[in-house]
């Protein structure tokens, strides 16, 4: 056995029985180092020439190659094995619980209202707005409902004290209507608006609360007529409430505001204490419209011969109730931790 | 109005059923609100007679009877009631029957050991008022297939209908049926004019107060005496229908006077003649003079309302009540009975100032036949005689009927385009046929037409399109789609969902929408009206809701009150909505209050409570949401003095106020009663800009930043809140300016850590410009009483 093929058999002998990185590196130098066994052999290079020399120079080339891949070898497993129980020491329970999320939720009207102002914007209505402390002209003489009109009784109005001005006596609008003058007044026809806000009357018992959420829209172009309207709402019943059909009844009503005058009804049928919309045979009141009054034009100041009028509303409480089985009326504004948690949405739903 | 199938059928001739009726109505306008069979009510009840009568065996107090129906079926009843004996015609309620006041069913069962097959019932038990104990004894000649509610005086199948005020026409019978024939229900079987054959001179005076407003208020009164009536109980077929229509059988007089207003829609009043004193005026009332109304209830009198007097005081309060002193006894034998036309608004202000509501002023009020006085004199007076016998003197007529015929041109164009359909021009002129609309000159595709006298809605061409429409059946218009039109950029919805963007950021931080009423309590909405007005309501529902919210603190917290009681120990909550102040002054604002602990304790970290810097960077969080550049706002100690005085402050945009922010004053907490820490927030949303998709503008290249720390030494008492906002102004280089620490250095040093970091947006900064900010700031700290801190 050469000096050669010694060396080869010891190094790799030691390098597969070495069991830490720090022998190992001890090896690496004792083998490569200033005075290891190669750089040795290496030196009695020098005294060699010719063949012998070549041949040598080759076989030390191939041995150190060949020691090197296997110190290689040997440092990327001892270090595995090293990080394998470094890792194994930092266990970390991921069964135990996370740092609480607190998430408030987004109240039911809100994303009701939302929902709502997303369709009507899709047919070009603009959002419009006025104020919950409204003027006697803008919240009944302005809409046909002149002094003393039985109307007007059935609105149980709240009136705000000691305050009046050339438009009559101050009060809680009691219905989003008014809205409707502002926006004829400010813009030429064709217009398409609509409005949600609080309103008020006072009435306070398991189905009435004294503030409740109304939705106003008003149209206001040549050649429309009611068979719109009946377009209009059921389409919006529709996308409202994520419905392919929903059988709509139109009655006739009367509102001040508008004539012909309709309240509208839709189909459903109870499940288990719950509501299924577009089948059945039973009908629930959502929302009322008409034709513009001829007299509301005028006080909107619109030419009522060039122009057709349409208006409707809906309560949004009623609206929420419906598509998310909202039961009591009153929770909407006593608002409480278990009732929102159960009603309200996340801020991240759209 | 409520009324009984029975009722109606006395006006219509139709072959439908109730329920088909109940549609027929809703779908013409008149919107049924219930349909009630009371002779459902009275299913599994029979009449009986008992044949035989014999003690219990076992119990002194019961007795065994045996009953037998009209068929001659027998059944054994034992029964507790002393007047139960041999030949007793009364009411047996079967196995399976519910008794209306207990809702107890009937079971067969044994009493004592002695099998009874029902019960015989009480008044009480069949909830009928009555002073009479023991079981309900049936007249001896009543036959007993008689059905029970019939006996009982219920109108089999109750239909209540809800009427709109401008269908004053159909708070009658008559109307209602006319409706009903127009739209195919039916035949309409219209009241025939009548009266009775006078026998004797008007017999007292009536005087007119000469006044032209007297006439414009009550233009014609019509009067009639008859002597000799009897009053007394109602016959049976009157009290169940008065009962039908919710109403008490009083006397025969007052039932007959009800039901003629019930079926003719024509209120009229009737007074007993030998208590009015002297002649009879029509006149206003004097002030303060005081009536007596029939129900006994007193008002004072205002100077405009309208009174039927004698020479000593009101008698009635002309088209909305009686008064108590004439009002008809089981004596009367005279009466004087009034038939007027009274205006609506009149009518309607009198009721209104006096609080006086009747089923009178709710006729005169949405307008009754303008040509029924005398008509409507004839069927009362004809009902009297008939009911009451008597003899009727002359009709006296007070005024002069106006004669103002409303006519309506229609065009069938203007039909078409309020439908948005085209429709059979001569259906419609049947339709007004039927409603008495009638065609008084004909055109080509427009006729005008004339409005009967009990139609006083119908004014405007409108009003005929409405009523052609509604008859037509609204299911029968069809339905046509809007252009689809895309409106432009919608800035008033930009706000709306900027709200909304600003209360889902803030309950991504643990705030939770709640929407609280507008008003609150007086002294809630006193803490927090600072220098400004609140605004009152005249007619609160309660104490606790009577004044408009100067601000959404005082709501939420009632919330949070709310939340405490039930348990609940960190609350977060948060409300978007308008305040109210001075001269109703409306504002939308965002607030919100927060109370306990920022979370849950858990194993992870230490919870700790909230603080004036939780609610702070909740602002900063929406005002970041309105890219409202941190740089561009300063931070003032001026919060309203709801606030603690040195834990809270207003942030300023130049010199406007977006909001406040802080913890509650002591005295706020203490007047809602709560002990927690409290701090709370609000944003003026008005001055929110909203975005403008102009202004972000980023050039996409990078440089690298330099970062560099300070550590400063301040005097304890600075307030180093502006320090950062002026560091940024030094040189536009500076992008952040961070604190990242603040010590007690000792009792009167402290040390602030701030950390800048610059960055140039056009070329990498060089070691000099970065060295040159270092030293501006030093100086610019020097200069506010700041050193730089030696290591």
């Amino acid at each position: 056995m050469s000096e050669l093929e010694r060396l080869q058999a010891s190094c790799l002998y030691e390098i597969a029985n070495c069991d830490s990185l720090k022998k190992l590196d001890m090896l690496k130098s004792a083998v490569f180092g200033k005075n290891g066994k190669i750089t040795e052999i290496m030196k009695k290079l020098r005294d060699m020439d010719g063949d012998e020399k070549r041949q040598l120079g080759a076989a030390i080339n191939s041995l150190k190659d060949e020691i090197m891949e296997k110190l290689d070898e040997k440092f990327y497993e001892l270090e595995m094995q090293e990080l394998d129980k470094k890792l194994a020491s930092e266990f970390v329970d991921v069964g135990m619980p996370s740092r609480p999320n607190c998430f408030g939720k987004i109240h039911p009207i809100t994303k009701v209202e939302e929902e709502v102002a997303h369709i009507f914007s899709s047919y070009g209505f603009a959002f419009a707005d006025g104020p919950d402390v409204e003027s006697e002209y803008f919240n009944f003489t302005a809409l046909n409902m002149p002094d003393h009109h039985p109307a007007k009784t059935m609105h149980d109005t709240f009136y705000v004290h000691k305050l009046a001005d050339e438009n009559g006596r101050k009060l809680l609008r009691t219905h989003t209507s008014p809205v409707q003058i502002y926006a004829m007044r400010a813009n030429e026809p064709p217009l398409r608006c609509f409005s949600i806000g609080r309103v008020y009357r006072s009435d306070y018992d398991a189905t009435h609360t004294p503030m409740f959420t109304q939705v106003e829209g008003v149209v206001l172009e040549k050649n429309i007529g009611f068979s719109h309207l009946k377009w209009l709402l059921s389409d919006f019943v529709k996308k409202f409430f994520e419905v392919k059909t929903v059988q709509m009844r139109f009655r006739p009503s009367f509102f001040p505001f508008t004539e012909p005058s309709a309240e509208i009804d839709i189909n459903y049928e109870m499940r288990d204490g719950k509501i299924i919309f577009g089948v059945g045979d039973r009908w629930l009141e959502i929302a009322g419209g008409g034709a513009v009054h001829p007299n509301v034009l005028k006080y909107g100041k619109v030419d009522g011969e060039k122009y057709q009028g349409l208006a409707f509303g809906f309560g949004i409480e009623r609206l929420a109730s419906l598509k998310y089985g909202i039961p009591d009326l009153r929770g909407y504004f006593e608002s409480n931790e278990r009732w929102i948690n159960a009603f309200g949405f996340s801020h991240a739903t759209r | 109005m409520r009324f009984s199938f029975n009722w109606l059928k006395r006006r219509l001739s139709t072959d439908l059923n109730i329920q088909q009726i109940a549609d027929k109505l809703t779908s013409i306008g008149l919107e049924v609100e219930s349909v009630e069979n009371p002779a459902l009510i009275f299913k599994n009840f029979k009449l009986v007679r008992i044949k035989k009568a014999t003690k219990h065996p076992d119990a002194d107090n019961l007795q065994i009877c045996v009953v037998e129906d009209v068929d001659g079926n027998e059944a054994n009843i034992v029964c507790g009631a002393k007047n139960a004996r041999a030949g007793l015609k009364t009411i047996l309620a079967m196995p399976g029957a519910v008794i209306p006041s207990s809702k107890m069913v009937i079971k067969k069962s044994k009493i004592r050991g002695v099998v009874s097959e029902g019960m015989m019932c009480s008044h009480e038990e069949l909830a009928i008022s009555s002073q009479e104990d023991g079981i309900v004894e049936i007249n001896k000649d009543t036959d007993l297939s008689t059905p029970i509610d019939e006996i009982l005086g219920y109108d089999v199948g109750i239909l209540e209908v809800s009427i709109t005020p401008n269908r004053g026409d159909c708070l009658s019978i008559n109307g209602i049926a006319r409706d009903l024939a127009a739209a195919g229900a039916g035949k309409f079987l219209q009241l025939e004019k009548t009266s009775c054959d006078s026998s004797f001179k008007f017999p007292i005076n009536i005087n007119y107060e000469n006044s032209d407003s007297c006439f414009r208020y009550a233009p014609v009164i019509a009067f009639q005496v008859i002597r000799g009536v009897r009053n007394g109980e109602s016959p049976q077929w009157l009290k169940s229908a008065i009962r039908s229509a919710g109403l008490n059988s009083i006397s025969m007089l007052v039932d007959l006077s009800n039901f003629w207003m019930i079926d003719s829609g024509r209120p009229t009043h009737i007074y007993d003649l030998s208590k009015i004193q002297g002649d009879v005026q029509i006149r206003f009332a004097k002030s303060r003079e005081i009536f007596e109304d029939v129900r006994g209830n007193e008002h004072r009198l205002l100077p405009d309302m309208l009174v039927a007097a004698d020479r000593e005081s009101p008698l009635c309060l002309l088209g909305i009540m009686g008064g108590k002193k004439t009002a008809c006894d089981e004596n009367t034998t005279d009466v004087l009975l009034e038939s007027g036309l009274f205006d609506p608004i009149f009518i309607s202000k009198t009721g209104t100032l006096l609080n006086l509501t009747s089923d009178s002023r709710t006729r005169f009020e949405r307008g009754i036949d303008r040509d029924s006085c005398i008509s409507g004199l004839g069927g009362i007076t004809k009902l009297i005689v008939e009911n009451c016998g008597g003899e009727v003197s002359d009709i006296l007529v007070v005024g002069t009927q106006p004669s103002n015929e409303q006519k309506i041109i229609l065009k069938k164009s203007k039909l078409d385009c309020v439908s948005g359909c085209d429709n059979d021009w001569n259906e419609a002129k049947y339709f007004l046929k039927q409603i008495g609309v009638n065609e008084i000159r004909s055109g080509e595709f427009e006729s005008t037409f004339s409005v009967p006298s009990w139609r006083s809605d119908l004014k405007i061409e409108e009003d005929l399109i409405e009523e052609v429409l509604r008859l037509k059946g609204y299911d029968n218009i069809p339905s046509k789609s809007l252009d689809i039109i895309t409106a432009g950029r919608d800035r008033v919805l930009d706000k709306k969902n900027q709200i909304l963007g600003i209360k889902r950021i803030l309950a991504s931080r643990g705030l939770s929408e709640v929407i609280t009423y507008s008003f609150t309590k007086q002294n809630y909405a006193e803490a927090f009206k600072e220098n400004r007005k609140l605004i009152n309501l005249i007619n609160p529902i309660s104490v606790d809701l009577s004044v408009m919210r100067p601000s959404l603190i005082p709501t939420l917290l009632n919330n949070v009150v709310a939340a405490l009681s039930y348990g609940q120990t960190n609350i977060g909550v948060c409300e978007s909505g308008n305040v109210f102040y001075d001269s109703c002054q409306q504002e939308l604002q965002i607030s919100g209050v927060r109370l306990g602990n920022i979370h849950d304790r858990n194993w992870l970290e230490k919870t700790r409570s909230v603080d004036v810097f939780d609610v702070k960077g909740d602002i900063l969080a929406a005002l970041d949401y309105c890219k409202i550049d941190e740089k561009t706002i300063s931070i003032v100690n001026s919060a309203p003095s709801y606030y603690h005085p040195s834990r809270s402050g207003a942030i300023l945009s130049g010199k406007k106020e977006l909001g406040y922010f802080g913890e509650l004053h002591p005295k706020i907490k203490k007047l809602f009663g709560i002990t927690e820490k409290t701090v709370c927030f609000e944003i003026f949303s008005s001055l929110l800009p909203l975005l403008n998709s102009k202004t972000l503008y980023f050039s996409g290249k990078v440089f690298p930043k330099i970062t560099r720390d300070f550590a400063f030494l301040f005097s304890s008492k600075t307030s180093i809140g502006s320090l950062v906002n002026a560091i940024y102004r030094l040189d536009p280089i500076i992008k952040k300016v961070n604190i990242f620490d603040c010590f007690d250095l000792n009792v009167t040093l402290k040390s602030i850590g701030v950390s800048i970091t610059l960055e140039a947006a056009d070329r990498t900064l060089t070691e000099e410009e970065a060295q040159n900010v270092s030293e501006k700031i030093i100086k610019y700290v020097r200069s506010i009483g700041g050193e730089l801190r030696n290591k």
